[in-house]
Order: C-alpha cells, then structure tokens, then sequence
C-alpha cells in the first residue's frame, strides 16, 4: 500500500526485515540474527536501529507483534508479516531489482 | 487495514503512552536478556555475556529514545510536554501571569468588540442577494453637493440608462397610521413598484406592487413588514379585508415581507409613491434612487452612465437654476449608507489597536523579565541537548498559552462589551442591528490572539535564546550580563510604549477638548424643561381644510396651555437638532407685485431678487418656550389671522446675510416653492439664530411662517413645563385623545433631542478616553515594572556604591535620571507620532485644530507626571539599599 519512496538505507533495512519475517514470526534478536546470515555478514543490525524500524514498521501495519516464548523458554517480543507487509515485501523486492540492476548497468558502462 | 493500524497506533501513542512506555521497555529487557543467554550459550562466563550483550545493545535508554522519536504523533507528544512545561512555568509566577492575562484579556476583548462594530457596519455585506449589485443614485447640485432626484430626472435615468437592471425611487416618513391594533406614528416609505425587484425580495405572503398599483389615481395598496404584521395586526393568513388609514387615505394592505427587509432603515409600511401624479419640476428633489446594475456593468461604468444622462438634461431643460442637478453619481448601497460613520469608526479601531500594542508591550516586559530569571535553566536545557529550536518553541509556547487564554476570556469579555458599544453608540450609526459576536468576528479574534502570540513568543526567545547560552552557568547564577542586555530592551519597549500612550492620548484629548467646545457653544434656545409632542393630521389638499386643521392645533395648544405646570406652549414644523428644516430659495419682492404661480421660476434667473434660506413653520409660542430672542420688531401675534396679510420672522444671520446694512423689517418676499403659498410675506421682526443642525454646525439662515396663517397638517408642540416630565405627557395624550381619538402622538423632552445631537462625539470621546486612560495605565506600570526590576538587579551595585559613599541623594538621582532618559525618549517619539497622526481625526475635530498645543502640552506633562510617579517608588526603594545585606545578599 505504502509506496513512498524511502531512503536507501531505510528501505534496505525495512527489505530485509521484511525479508526475514517471510519465513516466519520472529523475535528481534532472531531478526538481527537472520540478517546477518543472509546476508553472509554483510549487514548487522544494531538494536538502536532495529527497534525503531519494528515499531515504525508495526505503526505502518506491515507487521504485528505479540508475546511469546523463545526457544529457551525466555519471554520475548514476536513479530511476523501482515497482508499488507507481504504486498510492501513484493513491492520492495521488485524496487530493489530495478534499482541493483540500474546501478550494475551504469557501473558496467563506465 | 493500514490506515486503520495507523490510526490505532497514533491514538495509543497518545492515549496510553505509560502502556506503549512499559511495553517498550519489557522489550529492551527481553533482548538484553536474549543475547545474554545467547553469550552464555557461546561459552561466556555468566559477568562477562553480561557486559558483552549491555555493548551491543548500547545503552538501554538511548535506545528507547530512538524508538520513541520515530514514533507516529511524536511531534504533538511534544508540543504537549511543551505545554505541560509552560502551564507549570505560568503558576510558578501567578502573579504575574494573572497580570499578563487579565491585560491581554482586557485589550484583545476590547478590540474584539470595537472589530464587531466595525465588521458589522462597514464590512459586513448588507442582508440582499448579490447585495454588491445594488447601487444608490444620486443628483449632483452646482455646489457639488449629492441630493435626492426630481421626479422627471428620476424618469429619464429609469428609461435612458444601460446600465441597470431595475432602478426604483424611494422616500420615507413618519406618519400616523390606524386601523391596527392602536393608532401609532410610523415609519412609511413611499416606493416606485419596481422597489422590491431591486433588492430581489418577494413578499413571503400576498403580492408585490405592480405597475397598476402606481398610476395616477390607483386604489391605495400597501405592503407590511414581517415585525408590523406580527405585532400591530396579528399575524392574519387572510388580509383581504384588511385595511390601514395612513394619512388620512385607505389602504388595502395586499402582501407581508420577509422578516429581516426594514429598508429604507425603521420603515414598516410601503405605499406606491405618486398616486396623486408626479411633481413635474426638475429642480423638486423629492426622492432617493436605488438601483442594480445588470451583471458584468461595473459602478465605475453606471456612473458614466447616468452622468452622462445628467449632464444631458442639464444642457436641455428650461429650468435653468441653481437648484437644477449638475451631474448624477452612482456608489455602491454600501457605501452611501456607511460611508458617514466611516472615519469615526476607524479612528476607533485605530485607538484600540494602539492601546493593545501598549498591552502587549506590558506583557513584553513581564516575560522578558521571566525569561532573565529563567536564563540557568535555558543553560541547562541546552547542555542535556536541547536544540535552540526547542527552546524557542517553549518560549513559543508559552506565550499561546497566555495569548489564547487571555483572548479566550476577552471573547467572553467582548460579548458584555458589544452589549455595551450597541448601548452607548449613537442613534445615527447605521447598521447598528447587524453588530454581533459572529463568526467572523470569533475567527478575527483567534487570529489576532495568534499574531500576538507569535509577536510576544517570538520576540521574548529571539531574546532569550541569543548568544551563548552556556554563560548562563558561568555567571555564577545571577545572569548579570544577560540581564543587562534585557534590561535595555525593556526600556526600549518602554520608550515605545510612552510613545503610543502619548499619540492615543492626545486623540483622546482632541476629542475630548472638541466636545467641551462644541458644549459651550450657546444654541441660541433652551434645552431644558421642554416637553416635544409630534403630532400628524392626515395631509389635505384643500385650503378650507388646511384652515379647520390649523383651528384643531389652535384648540390644542390652548389645552395644552391648561395643564398645571405648563407655561408656554408653541408648534414648529421641525425641531431643532432633529433633522433640519427644509431649505429653498425665496424672492424678494416689491409690496404690490402679484407673483402668478409657484411654477412661474422666471424670476429665478433673477440673481440679485434671490435668496436661501431654511423654511419654518412656528406659532409665537414657539420663540417663547424655547426663549428665542426677539431681537427687532415682533413676533406672530393676534394680528395675524388667516386672511390678514402674510407675515414672516426672519433670523439675524439671514438679516445680516441677505440686508446687509439695511432693515429688512417692512420688506416682502414669496417663498411659496416651500408650500405651495405664493401670498406675499411681509417680514415683521428678526429673532436670534439658532444651531438647527447641530452645536458643531453653523446656524442656518432661516425664514418662520406662521401655522395658523400657513397651516401644516404634521407639527411638533413644544411645551416649557416645571411639572414632571411623565404627568404632562399623560395629561397632553389624553386632551388629544379628547379631541380625536385616531390621532396618535410621540413625546420627548427636549434633553433627549439635544444629547443624541451629540451622541457621535459623546460615543467617540468615551471610548477613545477609555482607551487612552488604560494605556495611560498600563503605561505607568510598564514604566514601573521596568524600572523596580532594573533596581532589584542592581542592588548589589547600589550595594557597593553605598559602601563607597553615595548618598541616598546620588542613588536617587542616578535612578531617576536613568528612568527620565527613557521617557524623553518616548515623549519625543509620542508628539512625533502624534503630529503625524492626528490628522485622520481631523473631520472629528470641532474649535481645536489637530496640532492643539494645549493639548499637546497637557497630554505631555500628564504623561511624564505619571511615569516619574512610577519611576519614583522604585528609586525611593533603592535609596533604601542597605549595603551590608545587599552584599551578604549573594
């Protein structure tokens, strides 16, 4: 639904939250976690930026939280993708596409 | 649902923020408490996991703030704080904020309500549809005066004009009318048929005039207003057999009109004008026009229109006179009815404005004093990071705050004030039923609540928050350097001050000095102890019953004479102050010269057998009771009965104007255009000039008549009584009632007459005094303000002045010097200013010219008088200081 163009930074950070949530709900940490693998470390997120991404994402109503239990039994904060989430997912994955693919054209030609 | 969510969240950020907070902060934990496990699962030791995950996660809080910053409504979550902060920062000082507010409540209500007046009468639109359409019409004289048309001019801008789309006459009248509930003295207004078409108005019952209606010697028919058929008849849905004598004629009244159309303003009855036939002359201005243009034709072109019509007819007609229109002019409704009351009105919110600038200067003064105080806070605010536009916007804050809650109390204040203005106005304002606390008026007021709250924000942080705040720190905690800077912009707002108090002052006092010159101005009558009673027989044509009606208001003033307290008792065609006598010119003739008819102008081209003068018709009672002196020969006496020769009274200033350096007494003039009377006068005395137009008008050159030689059906009696006022009105309604029953009579004193002549100026000089002394007021407390903080910032110099041998004699010098600095300047600044504006209330002005220097002197030392009171307290006060405790102060 929300197409405004974000900044390159944000949009990445918001493209591989969302990301991360596809393949199911998630706490923060396994969110910081799932980063870091898929992007094979490229990418680690801090706390101070991840959280305000959640909490700005969930008021955008791409993806919603609950409590639950971890793997070990310790309280935490989950979150997974909504409908609206998955249509800003395909939307962004598609954006990056056109935006990776003109960079790699304009990199090539020079 | 996106927009749903959104919403959800923005509520709950605002609403249940202790709930988000707590959430938030449960989350933090339970990551912190993640990757402590996740450090331990890694093989850390229990302390060292711990420091590892407080590293990564960086800082618990700042993390939080960074969630809570991105937050949906963060910047209302702020401005509430911000307002949070302010209202705790106006109690800590109650005193002055109440101040602050009650002066901004005081001013912006006062300007709210004069705005009312203003937006009512001269902006508001007036009540018609496409009312910016309607145009008023008039005749240019050769003076260049505006007057009302003659018939046949009237006709010829009807039926030659491109311009409007209807065009229609009008005149009104107070008559007597009957056959309603009780007789009564009513306003009528007699129209062309096209009247209602140009306002676009359709009666809500019955019919409009047609062209029928209008010929010559049509059945009588009427139209009511919605007020008249309510009140004097009831409300009947079925009129037909309804009928009203006006006027001595029947009408049938054949439609109702809505409610709210009263014009010509007061009118209740309108009768089609002209059933008895036109009057044929040119040079008769009997009636007002109005007219709306077609669509697409400006004003500006209607009135190059109908000039050219009247230039035209002034080239062709036969009647070549003085009295023959010169040119036509066509303005907007609007402005021929507002256009009068225009320049006071402006004056007066002029004057209301200053006195708020001269308020906001107080309050100026009141948070710049605060925010000195304030300047260690402000440091640290900015070293915990607050950026300098956060801290203006608190300044910003604060002052709304203050502003909408004193513009909120001064709305509710305005409501009593506009109470009060619609009281006190005088009776000629028009419009005055238009005046209310409306809408726009509201939205004028939060608009000018807002200017001056962003003038007062943004004045007080660009002040406060100027160079290096950190200093505030330094300085040990007394911000001396700080306060010095602020204390020299609070003199400067001082000086300002002194300045626009002096200007309103003096306009005070120029109006004041001209109503005080205007009362000394002797009318030339009495004011007190008359008794006015306006009486209206039905208008007749024949001389034999213009005679019986001449017996009836004989018999009456008989009567009248008989009731206990009642002396002299006398008959006019006009009053004085009410109005005016109608003017015209007369001729002067030779004793046996037999003039042939009131049309037979030929004369007229006759310049030196010319003269002007007001007509009157009056009883010798009438000289009596209102102590007109007789200054030479006589006044109407026994001689002059009804078939006697004609004699006339004249006034000095017509004596003097018209005869110079002869007697006039013995000499004969016709002055029949003013009666249709062309039976030669024969002046038998001079009596004293009167102020008929007013005391601040000159007195008119005028010929009286005798009533019972030239009969008139409509008079005004004039009794001289020391009885009370209540118990001759009764006694003179019954004998009237005795003699007829339908005739129906107002009464007034006399006083009432004479003090609503000077209402305009009483209401301009009230309220611009009022002004003036609140700025004068608040004036002196700024001027004290100022100064008594200046001297508690500096006691301890004081202090140390003492402690090196000043006397009290120095301090007090070195004080007041300072403090008169600040009022020359101002003082200067004032009669520069005043110089300048005092020239727009000129045309109020009447016996003292703009630059009055006693005035101008007076208002000075008034002012200085009271700022060296003020100043003088606080330097008292710091002749006071004792060094040692100023010292052991810090």
């Amino acid at each position: 639904m929300n197409s405004e163009p974000t900044t390159l930074l944000q949009g990445t950070l918001d493209l591989l939250i969302l990301k991360s949530l596809f393949a199911g709900e998630m706490h923060g940490l396994g969110i910081s976690r799932r980063i870091q693998q898929i992007t094979g470390g490229t990418f680690v997120v801090k706390p101070g930026s991840l959280f305000p991404a959640l909490h700005r994402m969930e008021e955008e109503g791409w993806i919603s939280s609950f409590w639950g239990d971890s793997e070990n039994n310790r309280r935490a904060k989950y979150y997974r993708l909504t409908k609206p989430g998955r249509k800003q997912l395909e939307a962004e994955t598609k954006r990056w596409g056109r935006i990776s693919w003109a960079i790699a054209q304009a990199l090539e030609t020079s | 649902m996106p927009l749903f969510v959104k919403v959800r969240s923005f509520l709950g950020n605002l609403f249940s923020l202790r709930r988000v907070d707590v959430d938030l902060d449960q989350e933090v934990h339970a990551h912190l408490e993640l990757l402590i496990a996740e450090n331990i699962r890694a093989g850390m030791p229990p302390a060292e996991a711990r420091r590892a995950a407080r590293i990564e996660l960086g800082g618990i809080e700042q993390v939080k703030e960074q969630v809570r910053e991105g937050r949906l409504g963060n910047w209302l979550h702020s401005v509430l704080s911000d307002c949070r902060y302010g209202f705790r920062q106006l109690r800590k000082n109650p005193g002055a904020t109440a101040v602050m507010v009650f002066t901004l409540a005081l001013t912006i209500g006062a300007t709210t309500a004069i705005f009312s007046v203003v937006y009512g009468v001269l902006l508001r639109r007036l009540p018609y549809t496409d009312a910016n359409q309607i145009t008023a019409i008039f005749e240019v004289s050769s003076e260049g005066r505006w007057s009302h048309l003659a018939d046949p001019n009237f006709d010829d801008f009807r039926d030659q004009n491109r311009s409007f789309e209807t065009i229609a006459k009008y005149n009104s009248n107070i008559v007597s009318v009957s056959g309603a509930s009780q007789p009564t003295r009513t306003m009528v207004a007699a129209v062309s048929p096209d009247f209602l078409k140009v306002f676009r108005v359709q009666p809500i019952l019955g019919r409009d005039f047609t062209a029928a209606d209008a010929k010559k010697g049509a059945g009588p028919t009427v139209l009511v207003s919605y007020g008249y058929w309510r009140q004097q008849l009831g409300s009947p849905l079925d009129f037909s057999q309804l009928h009203l004598k006006i006027d001595g004629a029947v009408y049938s009244v054949i439609g109702v009109l809505p409610d709210g159309f009263r014009f010509p303003a007061d009118v209740d009855l309108w009768l089609p004008a002209d059933l008895g036939g036109e009057t044929p002359s040119r040079t008769a201005h009997n009636y007002y026009a109005v007219g709306r243009l077609r669509d697409g034709v400006t004003v500006d072109l209607a009135n190059q229109d109908i000039s050219a019509i009247a230039r035209r007819i002034h080239e062709t007609s036969s009647e070549q006179n003085d009295y023959l229109l010169k040119d036509g002019v066509v303005v907007p409704l609007h402005d021929s009815i507002t256009g009068k009351a225009r320049p006071a009105l402006l004056v007066l919110l002029g004057a209301v404005g200053f006195l708020l600038l001269v308020a906001c200067a107080n309050v100026a003064n009141l948070l710049l004093a605060q925010a000195s105080v304030r300047v260690r806070e402000l440091a640290i605010r900015s070293a915990l990071g607050a950026a300098r536009g956060r801290l203006i916007r608190q300044f910003l804050t604060e002052a709304f705050l203050l502003s909408l809650v004193g513009g909120g109390l001064g709305v509710i204040g305005a409501f009593w004030g506009v109470a009060a203005l619609v009281e006190l106005a005088p009776q000629n304002l028009p419009r005055l039923d238009s005046v209310s606390i409306n809408i726009p008026v509201l939205v004028f007021a939060f608009l000018l609540s807002t200017a001056v709250a962003a003038g007062l924000g943004a004045f007080t942080a660009a002040r406060a928050t100027s160079g290096d705040l950190g200093k505030g720190l330094e300085e040990g905690g007394r911000g001396q350097a700080g306060s010095q800077r602020s204390q020299r912009v609070g003199r400067a707002i001082v000086a300002a001050q002194i300045a626009i108090t002096l200007v309103l002052v003096v306009g005070a006092g120029l109006l004041g000095r001209s109503l005080m010159k205007v009362l000394e101005v002797n009318p030339g009558f009495r004011v007190d102890k008359i008794v006015a009673m306006d009486v209206s027989l039905p208008w007749v044509e024949d001389p034999k019953a213009k005679a019986s009606q001449a017996i009836f208001f004989a018999n009456l003033i008989e009567r009248l004479k008989q009731i206990p307290g009642v002396g002299k008792v006398g008959a006019t065609s006009g009053l004085p102050m009410d109005g005016g006598l109608p003017n015209g010119m007369f001729l002067l003739m030779t004793q046996n010269e037999i003039p042939k008819t009131t049309d037979g102008f030929g004369l007229l081209q006759q310049k030196e057998r010319l003269g002007s003068a007001d007509f009157g018709v009056v009883t010798d009672g009438y000289f009596q009771a209102l102590g007109i002196p007789l200054i030479r020969g006589r006044i109407f006496d026994q001689r002059d009965g009804p078939n006697s020769p004609h004699v006339a009274v004249i006034s000095e200033s017509l004596a003097r104007d018209r005869w110079p350096n002869q007697d006039p007494i013995g000499h004969t003039i016709e002055f029949g255009n003013m009666d249709g009377d062309v039976r030669l006068l024969t002046i038998v005395g001079i009596v004293g000039d009167i102020h008929d137009y007013g005391l601040d008008a000159p007195p008119r050159p005028t010929v009286y008549v005798n009533l019972f030689q030239r009969p008139r059906s409509a008079i005004t009696l004039t009794m001289l009584s020391d009885a009370d006022t209540r118990l001759v009105t009764s006694s003179a309604r019954g004998i009237l009632q005795d003699l007829d029953a339908e005739i129906p009579a107002k009464f007034r004193t006399f006083s009432q007459v004479y003090s609503a002549s000077l209402g305009s100026r009483r209401f301009n000089v009230i309220l611009v005094g009022f002004f003036g002394i609140t700025a004068l007021l608040l004036a002196t407390a700024g001027v004290f303000g100022v100064m008594a903080y200046s001297v508690s910032r500096r006691t301890r110099e004081i202090g140390v002045r003492v402690a090196l041998g000043a006397g009290s004699g120095d301090v007090l010098r070195m004080i007041l010097s300072q403090g008169l600095r600040t009022i020359f300047i101002g003082v200067v600044i004032g009669i520069a200013g005043s110089l300048a504006l005092t020239r727009t209330v000129e045309s109020l002005l009447f016996g003292v010219t703009a630059t009055d220097p006693l005035t101008f002197g007076g208002v000075t030392l008034l002012l200085v008088g009271a700022a060296l009171v003020a100043c003088f307290i606080p330097a008292r006060r710091a002749t006071k200081v004792d060094p040692m405790v100023a010292l052991r102060y810090e």
